[in-house]
């Protein structure tokens, strides 16, 4: 199979990927009593009219006395065509909803990924490079923590210290400052520092681990003998094998993270984001909203293992595409 | 590897092997099957004759109930005992070897014991503590050794020393808003995680070992379905499809676990089918094979032993996702509040953060601590059960 025809069937499997979830995620709501239905039968009931008169027009209403596959076509039709419905906690297309929440939730995701594929490989190549002196200690002993403390507890821990008692940062979010603005620096100092430190730790770990096969390597030999700096041997020699197996679990562990986390540090810090808007949207049983919120994150982890599996394939050309 | 050979090939007794059949029982498997028994006896008992609230062992006058999340984690635990720790004290020659292995690791060792810490106290901390209740007037007592503002409480426990309410024993890490005991609900949160971290661990074992070896074995295009459908499992994003079924059904404990367990096992299927695919072509496998044996007995008794200790070391790593997305859940306030894990401490005391610190750092500094245990843990036994994966994690 050449390159092209894998790229091809890949992303036709991606496809396949995201209609599947889209279709359990429909089944799962097919499944269920409908929150709106509920409503409108306590309504009915409350105002002296016959409830299950009520249902039955609140089911036509909403097309769900249709069978089965009529509603699923349309579903999946209105899921692709993104004609996503009404919010009706936000009175407002759930799409521009999403958008809305998107904005904040970039605000402080693409600095946060950017520190996190930056930094992490470079720390990692240097505590391989310095291997088991203090420097290395402190490196791995940074990863552990910040992989094993719970984001949302050192949020909150961070926010007592930095916002309540030192008062050095705003405690809550404030939606009208511009973007770039030292206010926003401020205000997004906390969330950034608390993902990076939560996802620089693994991978850290695995630069540090695939870098030290590398470094007593015969060509990293060779280079030492030419005379090559330091620092040009390690940055051609050894960062460039090692970024090939961390780029397959980087993107993995950050969506994992994203989807996981970003929710949490949402509420923590009061960022109306897209983790929030699902929160919301559950509490208050906004079904349009819980359901778009549940497809943009799964598109987003399709794509990312996407991306992921093809950026694999053009940074290692030893890559055997028959055994995928 | 946990193999069950004796030690020099001269002291095996060959008819004693030769007349075993596939249904021989070993001696853990009976020890497992005489556990199992009164559990299931105990679980009948209590599901026909106890009614829906009636307390188990109401019959010998004790209080304790047992729902079914209890009995699967005594099945669990016996499931631990007989085909993990007994095991290990079968084969003290390959256990003096994993000890040594293991105990180079420093970190690990510690991590051990604060695991033992937390298994003894969640197994047998409920016992002896009573239940944390709601007290609404002693609300907020500090901890021990520190003290706070008289202002902050309703009535101090303790003694008042210049309008500070001190600490006592008998709140040892302080009370939450409600008057609930720290110490007791960090107690009674042991258990909660234990049983997540036991429960999970062996769906997605038993899932993953025997969807892996199938596979393996099954090959063609049967393997090349199941390998798909491991791919579906894998982009599937738990955590909000836990969302949108607690949205939609609203679950307790249990489906917690179910869904995590039931979307967790792709790595381990995955893994399982590489390992026995490459064990498969050894040569002791080929040996088995032409002495006659079955697909069934060589996978049973050559390829999940082999594989088995190798998975181990991810289902460790497993654990502290698991635990992490049940704090998270109840932290937001959308799991089960009936449920007393760590996650519920830490969001009944977010709200007075600032002046009660210690009803969020108690609990969150617990599941900090244990979660890195898991990690450590897994490190070590990554060297001491992989000689070969030794150069690429030292």
């Amino acid at each position: 199979m050449g390159f092209g025809k894998y790229v091809g069937a890949r992303v036709l499997w991606a496809v396949v990927v995201s209609l599947i979830i889209t279709t359990i995620t429909f089944l799962l709501l097919a499944a269920a009593p409908n929150p709106a239905i509920r409503e409108a039968a306590t309504q009915a009931a409350l105002q002296g009219g016959d409830p299950s008169a009520a249902v039955e027009r609140e089911r036509e209403l909403r097309g769900l006395n249709q069978p089965l596959y009529v509603r699923y076509a349309d579903f999946i039709r209105s899921v692709y065509t993104l004609d996503w419905g009404w919010s009706e906690s936000r009175s407002q297309p759930v799409t521009e909803a999403l958008l809305q929440a998107l904005y904040y939730t970039a605000q402080y995701s693409i600095p946060w990924t950017v520190l996190t594929i930056t930094v992490g490989p470079l720390v990692g190549v240097y505590s391989a490079a310095n291997m088991y002196s203090w420097r290395d200690h402190v490196a791995t002993g940074f990863a552990f923590f910040g992989y094993a403390i719970p984001n949302f507890f050192f949020g909150i821990i961070l926010l007592l210290i930095f916002g309540v008692w030192f008062e050095v940062v705003p405690i809550s979010y404030d939606t009208s400052v511009p973007v770039f603005s030292v206010q926003n620096v401020r205000q997004l100092i906390l969330p950034v520092f608390v993902l990076v430190t939560g996802s620089i730790g693994a991978t850290m770990r695995v630069s540090r681990n695939e870098s030290a096969e590398f470094q007593n390597s015969e060509f990293m030999k060779t280079a030492k003998a030419k005379g090559v700096s330091p620092l040009r041997s390690y940055a051609y020699h050894v960062m460039r094998p090692t970024l090939v197996p961390l780029s397959t679990t980087l993107v993995g562990q950050l969506l994992a993270l994203f989807i996981g986390s970003s929710l949490l540090v949402e509420v923590v810090f009061g960022i109306p984001g897209l983790g929030r808007l699902t929160f919301n949207a559950l509490l208050s049983q906004d079904t349009n909203l819980v359901l778009g919120s549940t497809l943009v994150f799964t598109f987003i982890a399709v794509v990312g293992n996407l991306l992921e599996d093809l950026v694999f394939t053009v940074l290692d050309p030893r890559i055997n595409y028959d055994d995928r | 590897m946990a193999s069950k050979k004796p030690e020099q090939f001269d002291r095996v007794d060959w008819s004693e092997l030769s007349e075993s059949s596939r249904f021989d029982l070993s001696i853990n498997s009976i020890g497992m099957l005489a556990a199992t028994l009164p559990l299931a006896l105990l679980w009948l008992y209590d599901y026909q004759f106890v009614g829906e609230r009636g307390a188990t062992f109401q019959a010998i006058g004790l209080g304790r109930n047992l729902d079914p999340l209890d009995y699967f984690f005594v099945f669990t635990l016996f499931l631990f005992f007989f085909y993990l720790v007994l095991p290990l004290y079968q084969n003290p020659r390959m256990t003096r070897y994993y000890w040594a292995e293991f105990r180079r690791n420093r970190p690990a060792v510690v991590s051990l014991g604060w695991l033992g810490v937390v298994f003894v106290g969640g197994l047998l901390g409920p016992l002896v503590i009573s239940a944390p209740e709601q007290s609404i007037l002693t609300g907020h007592q500090p901890p021990m050794f520190l003290s706070i503002n008289e202002a902050n409480v309703a009535t101090c426990v303790g003694d008042v020393v210049n309008g500070q309410c001190q600490g006592t024993w008998q709140h040892p890490l302080g009370t939450t808003r409600g008057g609930k005991d720290v110490f007791a609900g960090v107690v009674y949160g042991m258990t909660i995680s234990m049983q997540i971290a036991f429960i999970t661990t062996t769906i997605v074992a038993a899932i993953g070992i025997t969807f892996g070896t199938v596979s393996a074995y099954a090959g063609g295009w049967v393997d090349e379905i199941m390998m798909r459908f491991v791919d579906v499992i894998l982009s599937f994003p738990t955590f909000l499809m836990f969302l949108l079924i607690l949205y939609i059904y609203g679950a307790g404990l249990g489906m917690f676990i179910l869904v995590f367990s039931a979307f967790a096992w792709g790595g381990t299927a995955r893994y399982v089918r590489s390992k026995s695919l490459s064990v498969s072509e050894e040569e002791f496998i080929k040996a088995t094979r032409i002495s006659g044996a079955s697909t069934y007995r060589v996978v049973r008794k050559h390829v999940v032993p082999n594989v088995a200790s190798s998975i181990i070391t991810q289902l460790t790593l497993l654990i502290p996702g698991f635990l992490l997305a049940e704090a998270q859940l109840a932290f937001l306030g959308i799991g089960d509040s009936a449920v007393p894990s760590w996650g519920q401490l830490l969001s009944a005391g977010r709200s007075d953060l600032a002046f009660a610190p210690w009803i969020v750092l108690s609990p969150g500094i617990v599941l900090f601590l244990t979660i890195l245990a898991f990690n450590f843990i897994g490190d070590a036994l990554l060297d001491a059960l992989n000689p070969e994966a030794e150069a690429e994690s030292a």
